[in-house]
């Protein structure tokens, strides 16, 4: 089972001076994950999917995308779906044409590409809207027709870049159910900079930052979701050191009010959580709260931008 | 088989956008009111002779024009006119065997259709390059199919509007004239609409090279336009220093430009060599575009 998408070393300068949008940036994604592609403004994660999708042209490295060298339009043909951040919608056609005519150009025939664009518009809850013109509709619906055009058909990798920008939270979430119905059916890659939607949605994530990844992994590695807790307690005696001898392969610190454990390799925080509570229990130490992991946004800001 | 299928996708998708757009309205608006008062005008002025040689045959001139055409003929006025029209003497006998507003069509056709062509397609790219939209497309199929189906798109958008002022024109000759066949004159408005739209095609391929190197729709647009005047101003210069010890060179330009090949439309069978001539010139046109389209960033 080969990587949906790899990127080795690839390089993107706008002009021969201008700003290097991609430094050398290198990573894979798993085939079926849900990846989440995170990055500050700036960071090269349009740029990144612009390569993928053939609107630019890398200036060296090597891209794979679903087995091919590079953009190839027809090879990719219907396998490979974009949602593109800032690319308008003519607002002539109704949503129904339009997602039929992309389906169709994608490679699905008249009928099949009819019925791909009725169920995608279902998907994102444009039903009763898909006989309306596009230069009719709000900002969050027009979104939500080009998420539609992501989604018809039966993609094996959808890039969404923002998908939820601008939509209420009622349609937002409406969407992230949606995708999450797709996780192990296609490889979905999702830029945004909502790190909390991504951390519920996604099991793996790549981080980059000025062209270059600076982290990958899976959720949990990423976090250290399998690998740290934090428990916030109420007032009382903290047990430390009979926690210490109770559990010896995991390390336990406290500040404040916070109990941090960290395991090691062989450390299992699933198995020492209930010792760990037992304990606090016997200690009559409230629990107020249990985290495992960093949050992504944590993780990001700590690891990949050293703040 | 895949990329003719996906350029016939485009192109109708793009006609059908183009005819809910301003520039398909606005298009056969302008044409079919260029046609119809280019006609009308013409056939006040058929008159104006018609009456000056009923005065001169002493015979009672008549409201509409159109009764008197073989004495028109007679008397060599008819001869002139098609001449002037036409540029090519040769062509008189041939261009008299068609209805005269058939003739008159073709030379507005001749006239307009390349100004109004060639600014409807300079934005059909440029115009979604500038806004992004074009990527959803591009994503779907190769660049080359895209630029194929926009256009075509543009070719069958000019057919429909010239349809349209072809429609103008009849309703003004069977209105404003006498003695015409509805039937020979629709024949005859259809038959050399179809060359005046032939000889739009190199425009309208110059429209869409322009569309492909800029993503300014307004950019597109005025050098589409100009490069349309200057290919006239071109075209005259060429024809006048054709003579001189520079002949050489303006033969050498009336190959490659469109005029070169307009006394081809006034005669009965190379209509079509000039025809052949102005696919090929606008499929040039369109692949010189190609040439930055292709590597462009989108």
């Amino acid at each position: 089972m080969s990587d949906p998408l790899v990127f080795t070393d690839v390089r993107k300068q706008y002009g021969r001076r201008g700003v290097k949008a991609l430094d050398g940036l290198s990573f894979r994604v798993p085939e079926g994950s849900i990846c989440g592609f995170v990055g500050p403004n700036g960071a090269g994660k349009t740029t990144a999917f612009s390569v993928v999708s053939g609107y630019l042209r890398p200036d060296s490295g090597r891209l794979q995308i679903l087995g091919h060298e590079g953009f190839e339009p027809f090879a990719l043909k219907g396998r490979l779906q974009v949602l593109p951040q800032d690319a308008e919608l003519g607002d002539r056609h109704t949503p129904r044409e339009l997602v039929t005519h992309l389906a169709q150009l994608g490679g699905l025939s008249g009928a099949d590409s009819r019925r791909a664009a009725t169920e995608a518009l279902d998907i994102v809850r444009l039903t009763d809207k898909r006989d309306k013109r596009i230069g009719t509709l709000s900002h969050g619906m027009r979104r939500r027709v080009a998420v539609a055009s992501a989604l018809a058909g039966k993609p094996d990798l959808v890039l969404l870049d923002e998908p939820t920008a601008g939509l209420d939270p009622v349609q937002a979430q409406a969407l992230r159910e949606a995708l999450a119905e797709a996780r192990g059916t296609r490889t979905l890659v999702i830029s945004s900079h909502n790190l909390d939607e991504l951390e519920r949605l996604c099991d793996w994530v790549v981080m980059v930052d000025a062209g270059r990844c600076v982290r990958e992994g899976t959720i949990a590695e990423v976090t250290g979701r399998n690998s740290r807790a934090e428990w916030s307690l109420g007032p009382g005696e903290l047990p430390l050191e009979a926690l210490r001898l109770a559990v010896p392969r995991h390390h336990f610190e406290q500040a404040g009010h916070i109990l941090h454990e960290s395991a090691g390799p062989d450390g299992d925080l699933d198995a020492s959580s209930l010792i760990v509570a037992r304990m606090l229990a016997e200690s009559s130490v409230p629990i107020r709260e249990i985290r495992r992991g960093r949050s992504l946004e944590r993780t990001f800001m700590e690891d990949a931008r050293g703040e | 088989m895949r990329s003719v299928l996906d350029t016939f996708l485009v192109a109708r998708f793009e006609l059908m956008r183009a005819m809910r757009t301003w520039r398909a309205v606005a298009l056969a608006t302008l044409y079919v009111i260029a046609l119809s008062g280019a006609t009308y005008i013409y056939v006040r002025i058929l008159w104006f002779i018609e009456a000056g040689l009923a005065e001169t045959l002493g015979v009672p001139a008549n409201d509409k024009p159109g009764a008197m055409m073989n004495e028109l003929m007679d008397n060599g006025d008819l001869t002139r006119m098609l001449q002037e029209m036409s540029g090519s003497p040769e062509a008189v006998e041939y261009l008299l065997t068609w209805p005269l507003l058939s003739i008159w069509g073709l030379w507005i056709g001749i006239l307009l259709l390349p100004f109004l062509a060639t600014s409807a397609a300079a934005e059909c790219i440029s115009i979604d390059m500038s806004t992004r939209a074009l990527r959803f497309e591009a994503l779907r199929t190769g660049r080359a199919e895209l630029v194929l189906g926009r256009f075509f798109g543009q070719v069958a958008l000019t057919g429909i509007a010239a349809s349209f002022g072809l429609v103008g024109a009849w309703v003004v000759g069977m209105t404003q004239m006498v003695g015409n066949d509805p039937i020979v004159l629709a024949y005859g408005l259809a038959a050399m609409g179809l060359r005046a739209w032939l000889f739009g095609l190199p425009f309208i391929g110059l429209g869409v090279a322009w569309s492909q190197w800029t993503a300014s729709p307004n950019w597109a647009r005025v050098l589409s336009v100009s490069f349309t005047a200057g290919s006239w101003i071109l075209f005259g210069l060429a024809t006048e220093f054709r003579d001189s010890s520079w002949g050489w060179l303006s033969d050498l330009v009336l190959q490659v430009l469109p005029q070169g090949w307009l006394n081809g439309l006034w005669h009965p069978t190379d209509w079509i060599i000039s025809g052949g001539v102005y696919i090929a010139l606008s499929l040039l046109a369109v692949g010189l575009g190609f040439i930055r389209f292709s590597r462009r960033d989108l």
